[in-house]
């Protein structure tokens, strides 16, 4: 079991990967834009972080920002969920720095499979 | 004259009243003495030029080592009269006709006088006139502004294109320096410029690189091109200057540049608009799609079949929704030409086989044969490896997804046709029902359904072909298809090496 962060603005994709995470023994917390999630991230430290990029306040591009510059954070996987597909949308997510790219519609049947396989040595399964 | 004058005090006020430079210059060429006439003709103050080289305060630099032989001949031969060029402090050129004497006395250090006459008018008005009977007629014939000016910088011709240009009277600009048709801002950087010009002269394009400005009698100033081309006479060298007033070009050029601007502005929006459209319609199907697949995991719980079935249908129609989506931002991103093909070696046997695993189960669940018909030797083609696969790809899905007993073949060849240009042909035949010739034109066209096909079967975007014949196209290629009804369809993808 590993505890998860999802930042997530849309309540629906929010509750979507709340229910699949849950569902396979995972404790989730989650934040509804990137200012809270930085603020739970902060305080929560979990083990891995997934971030939707367009939202309010601060996008997906400034938690990622915050959460690398703060030296208890830094090391924390953190995973882009995004709508954002088109052509050369993956490869700037990752030359931001985050460790993993999940574009929307996610597949649920494979998603938490693969949210396990980005988590630090000891946390996974 | 006041008869009480001793001859001494006539001798000082000659020298002093003559209207002529008059210098004592040291061996060497340094000025021991400098005449009112000096400072009238070049615009030094005795006390500023007094112990200073002559060469460096007047001499243009193309002219520095003619004032040394100068001096060491007149040393040598005690008298000498030449011709020569001076540049006042102010910048400006003056002709000048030079007379030297040695002076060697008994005692004393021996020094040169100097005395040099400016003969700028004289010699541009004799300049003008030869000028004038030789290249008049052909200068007048020219549609550009000309104006040739001699070493001094001083107008000695302009033809009639110029003077109006410019607007000035005809004969107006004779003998005017050129300096009067550039802003007052370039006239300095000007005379350096004449200078070197006359050092290495060599013809210059027009407009070469440089935004230059003319400006007229009245003060205004436009823009202009300028080609310089060197004219060499027995008698001296001059620059002839073509002038093309390009204010109308400038114009063109602003405004083009500013419909530039906007288009790529209006890009730029509609690159936006497309992502945009693309995250929007995403976010919802993620929902769909997602919670869609917990229930036929069963996560909440179990399924009567009839909830199965009818989530099954959920699931299909928000996936092909997807595909629609996919496909119209493809479409949409080809026809605003926001596609960057990557042209690079592919290997197309691999391709093929990668395509055709793809699609072999769907083969094999109806039932029907796949095979791929390649060459022996590797077959490597420069193009795009994106694009390639997704017409593959559509072609061989089309050709099972609508064929229903029989099966699919893909061959690829490379064909040698005249003009010795190479394609790559792909080529996927079914054993399907064949497309009536009728509907064989609109095939491509987006959303066009064709033949008789039971409504089950038709399950695709409906853009798939039209989408690789826009790639095939992208390509330098494009897509044929032979068919005949009731003996099956061949769709051939051909493509030239990039």
């Amino acid at each position: 079991m590993a505890r998860l962060l999802v930042i997530e603005d849309n309540d629906a994709n929010l509750e979507l990967a709340r229910y699949l995470l849950e569902h396979s023994g995972h404790q989730v917390l989650v934040a509804g834009d990137g200012v809270a999630g930085v603020e739970v991230a902060l305080r929560e430290r979990p083990d891995l972080v997934l971030c939707d990029l367009q939202m309010p306040r601060l996008d997906g591009y400034g938690v990622l920002a915050q959460l690398k510059l703060d030296p208890t954070c830094a090391s924390i996987p953190i995973v882009a969920v995004t709508a954002f597909s088109m052509a050369g949308d993956e490869q700037k997510v990752r030359q931001a720095g985050f460790d993993g790219y999940f574009s929307k519609p996610i597949e649920p049947e494979s998603f938490v499979a693969s949210i396990e396989a980005l988590l630090p040595a000891g946390r996974r399964g | 004259m006041d008869t009480t004058m001793t001859a001494q005090d006539t001798a000082a006020l000659l020298a002093e009243e003559l209207p002529d430079a008059c210098m004592l210059l040291t061996l060497q060429g340094r000025v021991a003495h400098w005449s009112r006439g000096a400072e009238a003709a070049f615009g030094y103050a005795s006390d500023e030029a007094l112990g200073r080289e002559l060469t460096e305060l007047v001499v243009p630099p193309d002219r520095r080592a003619e004032q040394t032989q100068a001096l060491a001949d007149t040393a040598r031969a005690r008298s000498l009269t030449y011709e020569s060029v001076r540049r006042r402090k102010d910048g400006s050129m003056l002709c000048v006709d030079v007379t030297t004497r040695l002076l060697a006395r008994d005692s004393g250090v021996p020094m040169i006088l100097s005395s040099e006459k400016d003969v700028t008018d004289i010699k541009v008005q004799r300049d003008a006139k030869l000028m004038e009977a030789r290249f008049r007629d052909l200068l007048e014939s020219t549609p550009d502004g000309i104006v040739m000016a001699n070493p001094t910088g001083h107008i000695v011709i302009a033809n009639g294109q110029a003077e109006s240009l410019f607007g000035y009277e005809p004969g107006e600009l004779r003998g005017k320096s050129v300096d009067v048709l550039l802003p007052e801002r370039y006239r300095r950087a000007h005379v350096g410029h004449r200078s070197n010009y006359f050092q290495q002269p060599r013809k210059r394009a027009m407009g070469s690189g440089l935004d230059l400005a003319g400006v007229r009698k009245d003060g205004t100033e436009f823009p202009i091109e300028i080609s310089l081309s060197p004219l060499r006479t027995e008698e001296s060298a001059f620059v002839m200057s073509a002038i093309r007033d390009i204010s109308e070009r400038k114009r063109f050029e602003r405004a083009l540049q500013e419909k530039n601007v906007e288009l790529a502005a209006a890009n730029q929006a509609k690159d936006r608009f497309l992502a945009n459209m693309s995250h929007e319609l995403r976010t919802p199907l993620n929902a769909i799609i997602g919670f869609t697949g917990t229930l036929l995991m069963k996560l909440p719980g179990p399924l009567t079949p009839d909830q199965y079935k009818q989530l099954r249908t959920v699931q299909s129609s928000a996936r092909h929704l997807l595909a629609l989506i996919n496909d119209l931002l493809d479409v949409a991103k080809i026809e605003a030409g926001k596609v960057d093909l990557l042209p690079e070696p592919v290997e197309c046997q691999a391709l093929v086989e990668e395509v055709v695993a793809t699609v072999r189960l769907q083969a094999e669940a109806k039932g029907l044969t796949l095979d791929a018909r390649l060459p022996e030797t590797a077959l490597v083609w420069i193009t795009d490896r994106r694009a390639l696969r997704q017409i593959a790809l559509n072609l061989v899905g089309n050709a099972v997804k609508f064929t229903d007993q029989g099966g699919v073949t893909v061959a690829i060849a490379r064909e040698t046709r005249g003009e010795g240009s190479h394609w790559l042909c792909l080529a996927v035949h079914d054993t399907g029902s064949g497309i009536p010739l009728a509907d064989q034109s609109r095939l491509f066209a987006p959303f066009s359904r064709v033949g008789h096909l039971r409504p089950s079967a038709v399950e695709g975007t409906g853009l798939g072909l039209h989408l690789s014949q826009k790639l095939a196209q992208l390509l330098g290629g494009q897509i044929h298809l032979t068919s005949l009804e009731g003996q099956g369809s061949t769709f051939t993808l051909e493509v030239p090496e990039h």
